[in-house]
């Protein structure tokens, strides 16, 4: 029993998790590293251990029983399980870790304002197994090839046409994107109200005009899928418009949305951090220089005890910011601190465990290196480095710095 | 103390970037999908005096007198703007071709040098890791294990291995034909023609002994300058050329209402790796000047040691600013239609190549304190 892990649900959680990632993920992950593919097989493993596609939308239910737990329309936070699942999937491989989660993003949207039918909607999209006896998966799809950090600049827009939105915009980056059953898709309703204008907007896979684009191939995660999404004068039902009438705060909704999902991304990135540092302890206790055990050597020891601290830390914040969550508190800061601060460690104990793994590390395959490549998107997704540091440093003196 | 170039320092300089720019950049993304560099870089690198310019003319090279580092480090800085794979396609003879001249036998000269001239190629590694066990058979010596992950490997005629026999150091010329050779594409420099040589009881002839005993230390430590003096020169290319590309794209990437290269925290990451491969820039050079110095054992072993502290320093820029310029180019920069992921993934082997010297040089006063 310890300060982060205070209630069986949470020991449980990391002891089948982690046993997931080491027996399971770990298995398939070098494989679909290399190959760049989505581990389909395991997703629907996964799936069977209760990791669901729909799992963000389901979990309200099912854990509460009814919609509005703390009576302010909003589902009751499990922001603590979330990062001890996130920090085991991740330390099994991080990007097997989003193509398992990776639906949670579009799902997120629509457990926090969708209305019944569209939860309906959405589990109803996500059900059963498509041509290829794949599981269904969702994509959330936000960012746009000019529109990154400053989200505020959407070009996507939706023109209301009858009963219809008609979609029109291109998106980037999007994960799931290609293979997506369904889309949650934000654009803009209204121009001339600006950020009061963007909505979601839940798409479904062949609804004409909704094109799933080119697959990108990236430096790490490469076992999530990332593709461009194009809509094309895409008609779209209004009643499958996120946040009608006044449960909507326009772009801020996908602002509160990365906020809550920020400790997560941040336990990840402890978990690959954590991964590494596995290895290296594995490495160190077998070997030798020169003669003496690895670690009785401070050149080995002393790096392994920095990266301890670092990792213990890092974990101690991704606890805290959601332990906020949990509670009801703004943890605005906090959770950027625990996300910026997450992906700092995650590529800062990889480059070292390279460093210190030298001339073994260059074998191909080699998973620290693997773990290096996969921790840097920990400081570009979700908010970059510099986003966090924004957040962060404007919740102290109530100005952007440029 | 003098910084400028001299005319031909100069001439290569310019010439190895011009190539660099109007051709490698532009092959440099498809060779590294390919895991393959394109054929025509040989023809190039013949016409521009690459792989034989340090097979002596007698054998039908280049070289003509001493062999000038600080140029090769010129060069070098250059390549590594370019594609670390080629980089090292095209620098890798250097080492072999030097080491069997110095200190190697006729018949290992002849071979080796009949080899290059006729457009193979070589390679050289360290046995760091202890992975290969040599024994004394006679005169020969007898080698079992692993060599490699090398680059150059898969197309090498020979590699030049510098080990220890019984404690002390030995360097070996190895021929591959008829070993054991097992190619490789890791995620760096992936058109670089890896490939790791597993050998058993593979005998090595006298005549491949290029050096042992004192001249066995001389020469890993000549062999590891030069080398390392090398790594370090291409390492600071590749960092330089990661902010170049970087810096290109903040001023054209609108965020916030204005270029993301006008936020001072994404001006302070250029800035700072501007510094720091200004520093590795000079002390690379350095070390290749020391090594065209390096007459006796005082002055090699100060090339040695500049070599050493270069690649370390090096090899910290390339990586903090290859980073760093994934960083300003956000998402674009972790996809591959845009060249900073590859110098990303480039950047490992400088630091990881041929063993932690750090650690090396701990250890040793470590115990000679003891």
């Amino acid at each position: 029993m310890d300060i982060f892990f205070d209630n069986p649900m949470l020991t449980g959680v990391r002891q089948m998790l982690g046993a997931f990632a080491k027996q399971y993920i770990r298995a398939v992950a070098t494989k679909h590293d290399r190959e760049e593919s989505m581990p389909w097989a395991l997703m629907k493993q996964a799936q069977a251990f209760g990791m669901t596609q729909t799992a963000v939308v389901d979990g309200r239910k099912a854990l509460t029983g009814k919609d509005d737990e703390d009576g302010a329309g909003k589902p009751k936070s499990q922001s603590r399980l979330g990062v001890v699942g996130s920090e085991e999937l991740a330390y099994g491989c991080a990007g097997v870790c989003l193509a398992i989660g990776g639906s949670g993003l579009a799902a997120s949207p629509v457990a926090r304002m969708g209305t019944e039918e569209q939860k309906q909607e959405f589990r109803r999209l996500l059900k059963g197994d498509d041509e290829h006896g794949h599981i269904k998966v969702a994509a959330m799809a936000l960012s746009e090839p000019s529109t990154g950090s400053d989200i505020s600049g959407l070009s996507t827009t939706a023109r209301i046409d009858g009963d219809h939105y008609v979609i029109n915009g291109h998106k980037q980056w999007i994960t799931n994107g290609q293979s997506a059953a369904a889309y949650v898709v934000w654009a803009q309703t209204d121009p001339a109200a600006g950020r009061a204008g963007v909505r979601g907007f839940l798409v479904a896979r062949g609804t004409p005009g909704l094109i799933p684009g080119r697959k990108e191939h990236k430096l790490g995660i490469r076992a999530s899928e990332t593709a461009q999404v194009h809509f094309e004068d895409c008609r779209v039902h209004k009643d499958m418009m996120l946040g009608i009438g006044a449960s909507s705060e326009g772009l801020a909704d996908t602002k509160k949305m990365l906020d809550s999902t920020r400790p997560m991304v941040g336990a990840q990135a402890v978990g690959i951090a954590r991964a590494a540092f596995d290895y290296l302890v594995e490495r160190v206790a077998g070997g030798t220089m020169a003669g003496t055990p690895l670690a009785h050597h401070q050149r080995v020891a002393f790096e392994l005890a920095e990266m301890e601290m670092e990792i213990q830390a890092a974990r101690a914040l991704v606890h805290k910011a959601a332990w906020m969550a949990d509670h009801g508190q703004d943890n605005v800061r906090m959770a950027s601190i625990a996300k910026a601060y997450g992906a700092k460690v995650a590529q800062s104990v990889t480059a070292r465990a390279l460093t210190l793994l030298g001339e073994e590390a260059l074998e191909p395959d080699h998973p620290v290196e693997k773990w290096y490549r996969d921790a840097k998107i920990y400081d570009i997704f979700e908010g970059t480095g510099q986003i966090q540091r924004r957040i962060i440093a404007r919740s102290i003196f109530g100005v952007n710095p440029t | 103390m003098d910084f400028a170039l001299d005319d031909d320092q100069a001439l290569i300089a310019q010439t190895v970037r011009r190539f660099v720019d109007k051709e490698v950049r532009a092959w440099a993304g498809d060779a590294d999908r390919a895991a393959e560099a394109p054929t025509k870089l040989a023809t190039v690198a013949a016409e521009l005096g690459f792989l034989v310019d340090a097979v002596p003319e007698a054998a039908g090279g280049l070289l003509d007198g001493a062999y000038p580092h600080l140029t090769r480090a010129l060069r070098g800085y250059e390549l590594g703007r370019g594609c670390s794979a080629m980089a090292a396609l095209l620098e890798c003879n250097v080492e072999p071709a030097l080491a069997v001249a110095r200190w190697g036998s006729a018949a290992a000269q002849a071979e080796l040098f009949a080899s290059l001239t006729a457009g193979g190629y070589a390679t050289t590694g360290r046995d760091s890791r202890g992975a290969l066990k040599v024994t004394a058979d006679g005169d020969d010596v007898r080698v079992t294990g692993k060599i490699g992950p090398l680059p150059a490997l898969a197309r090498a005629s020979h590699v030049l291995v510098c080990a220890q026999l019984d404690g002390a150091p030995i360097v070996l010329l190895i021929a591959t034909a008829g070993e054991r050779i097992t190619a490789q594409a890791p995620s760096a420099w992936r058109a670089a023609a890896w490939a790791t040589l597993t050998v058993e009881h593979t005998r090595v002839p006298a005549s491949h002994v290029v050096a042992r005993g004192a001249a066995g230390a001389e020469a890993t430590i000549a062999i590891g300058a030069w080398a390392r003096a090398s790594l370090a020169a291409r390492a600071t290319g590749v960092a330089v050329a990661a902010m170049e590309h970087a810096r290109h794209y903040a001023t054209e990437r609108i965020q916030f209402g204005q270029p993301i290269g006008r936020f001072e925290s994404i001006i302070g990451l250029a800035d700072d790796a501007d510094t720091s491969t200004a520093a590795a820039r000079l002390m690379a050079l350095h070390a290749a000047w020391a090594c065209d110095r390096a007459r006796d054992p005082a002055s090699l072993a100060l090339a040695a040691d500049l070599a050493s502290r270069a690649r370390v320093l090096a090899g910290d820029a390339v990586r903090k600013a290859t980073i760093d310029a994934v960083q300003i180019f956000g998402g674009y920069g972790f996809v591959n239609d845009y060249p900073v992921e590859k110098l990303m993934r480039d950047a490992r082997p400088y630091e990881q190549l041929l063993g932690d010297e750090r650690f090396d040089r701990i250890l040793a006063t470590s115990r000679s304190e003891h």
